[in-house]
This record gives C-alpha cells, structure tokens and sequence, in this order.
C-alpha cells in the first residue's frame, strides 16, 4: 500500500516551538513556594569526612537549610545498589556532592555554599583504569562484591576495584589463533567525554506531608527515576509523580539516574516546599556523568585468505565513583567488539573498574564506539598486512543472512545489508588527490553494527482517544529530546489512521501519573518500538469504529470498511457514517448511544530477548541490529598538523527512513559528534585528581568551522517486516564509528598508527617528525 | 538595590538586581519570564543566550545586567508577533535545522543581527558570525543551510 506520510520529511511537530523560545525545558518551570540548591562539592578526588561545619551557612540570609550525608544510610541503583545520594563518611570524586543548601534565592545558596567548612583525610585516588587493577591501588569500595545487586547480570568481583566483570566465551579462541596465517595485536585508549548536551541537568522536587513526591527532570527515563526514587524513601510508585519537559539533547547522559536521588533527598528535609537545582556547565562535567573511558587491547587473527578467525580482547572501562550506570555499557562494549564481522572464536574479557573520576553511564553508541574503534583499527592494518583491499577484506567477513555474531545469534536478511551500505560509500567517493607541498591526503574506511541494550521486558506502551471531531490524540512516553521522536511518531499514527498529520496530536508533556508506562528512551529506540505501540492502538482503534459503526449499519465490522474519514458499508458505500460521530459511541437524533467511546492501547516488546549467560556471555542479548558503513576523505597541513575533513561518506539500512530530514539530521550531527571524539575531545584531570578546563572552550565540541566541507548520507532500505512501517532503529549509529574511520584515514595520509583518541595537530605534529 | 531601564521586545521595564553580578539573562529569563534565552554555559562560549542589544548580538549570561541599563534589548520572544514567524524562524523550521531546540533561540537571534548587519554575508562571514554557537545535534549542515534560507526570504521581503 503507497505511504502517504512515512517517509516524508514532514516539518517537526515541535519546531514552532522552539523556533519562539516557548518550548520548556527543565529550568524554564517555576513553581510555587519553590526553594534554590546549590550543591558544594568535594573538591578532592577520594577523602574521609571527618566532620562538616554548617552552622554559619545555615545562618545566611535565605538559607531554609543545609543538608548533609549524615547519618543517610540510602543506596540508590537499579540494578547496583552502591551510591548514596550524598557523600556519607567518604567522598570518592572529586565532583561529588557534599552538602547542599537550600535557600530563597540562587546566590543566598550559592553565598551559603562558600560559608561550609569539611575536614577531610586525604586517601589515595586512582584515575587510571589499569592502574586501578594493581595490587597497590587504593580499594575505592570495601564492600564490592557485598552490595546488593541483580546478581544474573552484575558480576562483581571481590577485595579489588572490578564491580562488573563480563566475559565472552566463544569458540576456542586460544587454540584458534595457534592456527591463524596473521596475528595481529594493540593496546587501544578512548578517554572519558562529556556528553556536552547544550541544557545542563537540573531537576525540581517536592515531597508532600503525605509522603507523595512529585519531580521535575531533564531525564530520559521518567518511569526508571520513579522506580528508583520509590526504592529510595519507601513511597509506592503510584505516590511519585514524575513529568518530563523538553530535553535539551541527552545522548544519553540524562537516561541514567544522576542528580535527581541528592535533589529528592535534599527536599525530604523540607515537605512542602520544591527544592531546585539546575547544574552550571562545570558540574556537568565533574558531577553528573561522563561517557567512554576505556583503555583496551585487541588481538585478531585471521588466515592468509582475509577470513576472520579469532579474537581476543580485554576492555577496561574508567567507571568512576559508582557502577550502576557503567555495568551495562561494559557487557556491551565486550559482546559487540567483534564489529559487524563473523567470528568463531572469541575470548573478551570487559571490566567495569571503581576508579575516582564521575560515573560514566550511557553515552551515545553505548560501549560499541569503544570496542569498534580497536576492531576497526585493527581491520585496517589486516587488510595492508595480507595486501587485501580492506572493502573486499570487510566484504569477506561481514554479519548477513545465515551467520552468526558473537553473542551466537544467526542473522536474518531483515536484519539489514552491509554489502548494499558499503557500495554506496564506495560509489560516493571521487579519486584521492596526490600529497601536495602543503598537505597530507588521505581515506579512511569502517564498518559498524549496533544492536541495543535493554532490560529483557523492555517495552513501550500507548494510549489512543478519538475526539467527537475525528481528531485523535496519543499518550506515551516517548522522550522528546532533538532527535524527532514526536514528529515520527505523528506521522506514524496519521499514516496508520489515514488522517492528516494536524489530527493527530502526541502529548508533549510526559507525566507518569497519566503516560502510560514505557522503559525508557535509549537505545534509538523509539521509532521502533514507540512506533509499534502506537500502530497497534490505531489497528485497535479502527476496529472499534467499524464494531460500532456495524451497530448502526445492521452488519458485522467485517463488512465495514474504513477509509481515515468514514467507516461505509462495503457492499454499498454510500452508506456512510463520520470517524466522528462514531468516537464516542454512536448517537441517534433522540440521543439513544449505541457502541462504546472508541479508545485504545497498544504495546510492544521486543521478543525473546534475555540477559547473556554469565559464563559464556553469549545468548539472545540483541533485540535488533543496525549496520553501517562509513568514509571519510582528510587532509592534513604538514605545517601545523590540523585535520580537515573534505568529505565524511554515511551508508545506513535503518529498514525505512521514516522522515528523511530527520534522519539525514541524526547522521550529520553524529558524524560531528563523532569528529569531537576522534580529533578534539578529552576530559583532563589535574595533578590533585581534579576535572580541569570544566567548560565550553577548554572542552572544545566541535564548532561550525570543524564539520566536513561535504557530507554524503545514504540510506539502504532492507525490508524488515518486524519494524513498524519495515523501520529499524538509527540514532546513536552515526557515531560509533567515526573514530575508527578517521584513524585509518590519518593512516593513510602519514604512516602512522594512531590508536587512541582524540588525536591532535600536536599528535600529528610529532608523528609527522619521526616520519621525515 | 540598584535599579535598571531598559526596553525589551518594544517594552519598557524598570527592575532591581538583586546584586551586582546579576547577568542580563537572569533579569530577562528570571524577572521577565523570557526563558527563550537559554544558559548552555554561563560564560558566554555556547551562544545559547544570545539576544540582540542595541542592535547587535550579544551573549547575555555573561553580561553585566547594569550594561544593559538604558538599553534596547530583543529576544526570541520579540521576533514574531505572536502568531506570524519571522523569515529566520520559519527558514530554521524549513531547514530542518532545529533538533533538540536548545540552540535555536541563540542562533535565530545571531542570524537575525548578521543579516541585519549584513544582508549577503560571505560563506566565511556565516561561519565566523557561528563559530560561537554550539549545536550538539545537527552538525551544523542544516544550520548553514537555514542562514542561506533566511537570507534568500529577507532578500526577498
């Protein structure tokens, strides 16, 4: 059947606005008898309190209260139990939070801030995940191992800094090797990032006298927060109430719990007033969470013919303070390293590691960058090693129908098509100019695949009512955070329901009390499962106006027919009743009301999908795939060592582009993101363990003068009967391997092997001399 | 308490500053309730506050709110009449150059002041009147694209 809106790049539902500074975001919300935070924070990367003097803040003028850790003997954590809501008796980096005051206006709060004293005993801090594994280094938890966790999927180690240790247990790799032509090994470094979303995190919290909580947060995963603050004060998830306005960018960084249990535990100390905090760009840096952080080692090995036969790797992650958000990016960045190739024979060990830096959570791509950027590195010195092409070398080992990946799962056709996505990278490239006097040219080439991680129930719920005027309007939980999730699933459900898009209205204004409950908006995947939910309560929907529209025409519903505007009589369709006046039943002229008020749900959970095996780290554990492949054209100037990106080539199969606009947006704006990654972005710390350069500027995202002067974007198509509309997800895809593709370009371009991240004009600089 | 006037969005208003190091976007977003002006950074190096004073484009979450005393100050809100957007506006929609929206206040208002200032800027001239604003979502391509779309519109106006 054609489409009339899928498919379109229809304008965004919300664009109009944000285009007028309407649109609210977290820190936009006022609300009545609503008091100011601000947080002090440690300052020192891992220290005891002895003791905290607050009386003279407390004094201040505005100041309502100080609140400590002492004497809070709260855990908080979905599926780790290891963090309170504020320091206690030991802080463990040097962003976290160790008091905060509570007052009238932000600067009596912050003035108060400055008026706290805390004693401390310094301990030893470890930054460096390696380093945190040695028999030396300070033990940031004593009770790892002990705490309460879902013991199925965090695995713990005990007496060291190891909170989660995945492992991946394939084949025999170790014998497997002893038979490979070429064995080929390094040590891979991608540092700690910031998510650098533009809105900082804030949230707004009351508890009522009657212990209701009721919250406001820039957060992706308002069900998530109600479940955790419920754990966290012992209130019914029915009595907590979260609301979720516009997200100003998440990429995950707002889609695990980070400042909202200090801000809810804050405001326990005052019912009845609302306590506010809205982090400075500094604390999103040193205080809410932080992405990647892994420094690695792959072997690969491989016969002389280029197949692919076993690989090794050990991947430890820089977790930071706490591991309740770190665990599961772990067991990703291990399960999906392989990148999007067969391999029988795997041996990946992944560590999750205490080390005193924040916590690294979800971040954008979700630990497949990390392992990616080493597989695809090492791709590219296989393919020069056995003098293979590297696309042919890729061509001879890509995941596709009938084979199976790490995890053991045999890919289906539906699951999409690397071959398709690589001729067309191949075909948009031109001819690579010769090094000139001024610059250095090079091309870099990778492949990817990214499945998403998520609790096995995992699902998305929508509710549907048609209005006495034919309009309709859905209820989920949908985060709208940029990346168009509203728009999609607008046209989705007009599509779905034959109307035009203006009748069909998507609650912006997520409210648990109300939204139906959904997982939460990670993964990309809301498109996906979103938009199944949604198709679902409109097939509901539908039927229920032709039952009702059958009461009326003295026939079964299977007689009627619905075309978007009338349910009609199929034998004679001229007999005709309005989607109106059948949504609540149908009325006659005496008032008599036939039928029922046509109202709908609709779920749906990605199926049969269950946690790894704890042994063998293999199972069911990816609900759906998306490949890709990606290019770029480089150039460097010889005389300062800076990048410029000529041309950044994209090759998705997202199943069916849903609105190409919104799509081609997702991609360009990962590639960037990815550019930040490979060539700019580092979180520094100084001598003391403490977050240096914490702002825009020292932190340099990429600007308008660092994208590619081209950006070429296409989009393969496989049919995937599973998707709604044939759709797959595509969101964080972008990114996960722009490193591995710009790597390879500098390759290309000087002789070098770069294998960390970001590589720098000083970088090249220096390479570019022991080259000469 | 030190008082300032200024006009904003074509009215006048007389407000008092808590202190001396209050920032021309807390008056705005705090005491008049324009909350289009974002704070991405609270030192003026993302370009999410950025509103036009006395014609040209300034970040205002580092400004001194005294500097703006005796003022002529535009925001987002100021730039359509309610219902009817501004060429700039509707060029952001068209392009596609909106994502999470955090951005776009700050950017329209730049685009707004630079076309102003000069109605047919060079490629080089957009990008330096951007490098200040930070996107974290689109990569900037559609960006671009809505300042050629907005310039072609006033062109056209």
């Amino acid at each position: 059947m054609p489409l009339n809106l899928v498919g379109k790049s229809v304008h965004r539902v919300d664009a109009v606005a944000k285009v007028t500074g309407a649109a609210k975001f977290v820190a936009d919300i006022t609300v009545d008898r609503m008091l100011h935070a601000k947080v002090l924070r440690a300052g020192v990367p891992h220290a005891l309190i002895n003791s905290i003097d607050v009386s003279r803040a407390e004094a201040m003028p505005g100041v309502h209260k100080v609140v400590t850790g002492r004497g809070c003997t709260i855990l908080f954590g979905t599926c780790l139990w290891d963090q309170p809501p504020l320091a206690v008796d030991r802080v463990r980096h040097a962003g976290e939070a160790v008091a905060v005051v509570l007052a009238r206006t932000e600067s009596q709060a912050e003035a108060a801030v400055k008026e706290i004293k805390v004693d401390y005993t310094p301990l030893p801090y470890v930054l460096d995940p390696v380093e945190a594994l040695s028999a030396s280094a300070p033990i940031l938890h004593e009770k790892n191992g002990e705490y309460r966790r879902v013991q199925y999927v965090v695995l713990s180690e005990k007496n060291n800094n190891v909170f989660h240790h995945y492992k991946l247990r394939k084949g025999d790799a170790a014998a497997a090797f002893a038979g490979c032509d070429v064995v080929l090994e390094d040590d891979f470094e991608y540092p700690l990032m910031s998510h650098a979303a533009l809105e900082p995190h804030g949230a707004i919290c009351r508890f009522e006298a009657d212990r209701s909580i009721e919250i406001w947060a820039s957060n992706q995963a308002p069900f998530v927060l109600r479940d955790v603050l419920s754990d966290m004060f012992g209130v019914p998830n029915t009595k907590i109430r979260v609301h979720i306005p516009y997200l100003g960018g998440g990429f995950g960084g707002k889609s695990d719990i980070s400042i909202e249990p200090m801000v809810a535990y804050a405001a326990s100390f005052v019912p009845g007033y609302a306590v506010k905090l809205v982090l400075t760009r500094k604390e999103v840096f040193t205080s809410s969470l932080v992405g990647r952080g892994m420094k690695g080692h792959m072997k690969l090995g491989a016969t002389k013919e280029g197949k692919l036969v076993a690989l090794e790797a050990r991947l430890c992650f820089s977790d930071g303070a706490y591991g309740d958000t770190g665990w599961p990016v772990v067991t990703v960045s291990g399960h999906n390293c392989t990148g999007p190739y067969e391999i029988p024979n795997c041996h990946v060990d992944a560590l999750g590691i205490y080390t005193n830096t924040p916590p690294v959570g979800a971040y954008r791509g979700y630990g497949h960058p990390e392992g990616q950027f080493m597989c695809s590195r090492l791709m590219d010195r296989l393919a020069r090693t056995l003098k293979i092409p590297l696309a042919e070398l890729m061509r001879r080992n890509f995941l596709s129908e009938g084979k199976a990946n790490g995890l053991g799962q045999v890919i289906k056709k539906s699951n999409g098509d690397l071959y398709a996505c690589l001729e067309a990278v191949e075909k948009s490239l031109g001819s690579k100019p010769a090094e000139d006097d001024t610059y250095l040219y090079g091309r870099g080439l990778a492949a990817m695949m990214k499945s998403p991680k998520m609790a096995a129930n995992a699902s998305s719920c929508a509710y549907l009512q048609v209005s006495g005027d034919g309009s309709v309007f859905i209820n989920l939980a949908g985060i709208e955070m940029g990346q168009g999730c509203h728009t999609v699933f607008t046209q989705m459900a007009a599509e779905a329901l034959k109307v035009p898009m203006d009748k069909v209205r998507i609650y912006s204004d997520v409210d648990t009390q109300f939204t139906p409950w959904e997982w939460q908006t990670v993964a990309s995947m809301q498109t996906y499962r979103g938009g199944r939910a949604i198709t679902q309560a409109c097939e509901r929907a539908i039927e229920l106006l032709k039952s009702n529209a059958a009461v009326v025409l003295e026939c079964t519903p299977d007689d009627v027919e619905y075309d978007g505007q009338h349910c009609f009589l199929k034998s004679v369709p001229d007999k005709r009743l309005t989607v109106g006046s059948l949504a609540r039943g149908y009325m006659y002229q005496n008032g008599l009301t036939v039928g029922v008020p046509v109202q709908a749900t609709g779920s749906y959970r990605v199926q049969g999908v269950t946690e790894p095996d704890p042994e063998t780290g293999m199972g069911n554990a990816a609900g759906s795939w998306t490949f890709g492949v990606q290019a770029a054209d480089v150039r460097i100037e010889k005389a300062t060592g800076k990048v410029e990106i000529l041309h950044f080539s994209s090759a998705f199969d997202p199943g069916r582009v849903v609105n190409p606009q919104l799509c081609r947006g997702q991609i360009t704006g990962g590639v960037v993101q990815g550019i930040g990654h490979a060539l700019h972005e580092k979180i520094q710390f100084d001598d003391k363990g403490v977050i240096r350069g914490a702002n825009f500027g020292p932190y340099h995202i990429p600007t308008v003068k660092d994208i590619p002067e081209k950006q070429t974007v296409t989009f393969v198509e496989t049919p995937n009967p599973e998707g709604p509309f044939s759709a797959k997800p595509i969101a964080e895809h972008p990114i996960v391997v722009v490193p591995g593709v710009l790597l390879n370009a500098l390759f290309d371009a000087t002789g070098v092997e770069f294998t960390h991240v970001p590589v720098t004009p000083k970088d090249i600089l220096e390479a570019l001399k022991g080259r000469r | 308490m030190a008082t300032i006037t200024l006009t904003v969005n074509r009215v006048k208003h007389t407000v008092a500053l808590e202190h001396d190091k209050v920032k021309l976007s807390d008056v705005l977003r705090d005491q008049l309730e324009l909350t289009g002006v974002k704070v991405g950074c609270g030192v003026g190096k993302c370009g999410s506050c950025t509103v036009i004073l006395n014609g040209k484009a300034v970040t205002s979450c580092n400004l001194p709110a005294t500097r703006a005393d005796g003022a002529e100050v535009q925001t987002i809100e100021g730039l359509s009449d309610g219902f009817a957007l501004h060429p700039v506006q509707e060029a952001f929609i068209e392009t596609g150059a909106i994502q999470c929206g955090f951005c776009t206040p700050g950017l329209v208002m730049r685009t707004v002041a630079l076309l102003n200032q000069t109605p047919a800027p060079t490629a080089q001239q957009v990008k330096d009147a951007l490098e200040g604003h930070l996107c974290r979502c689109t990569g900037y391509e559609a960006i671009l694209e809505a300042v050629r779309v907005s310039q072609e519109k006033l062109s056209r106006v």
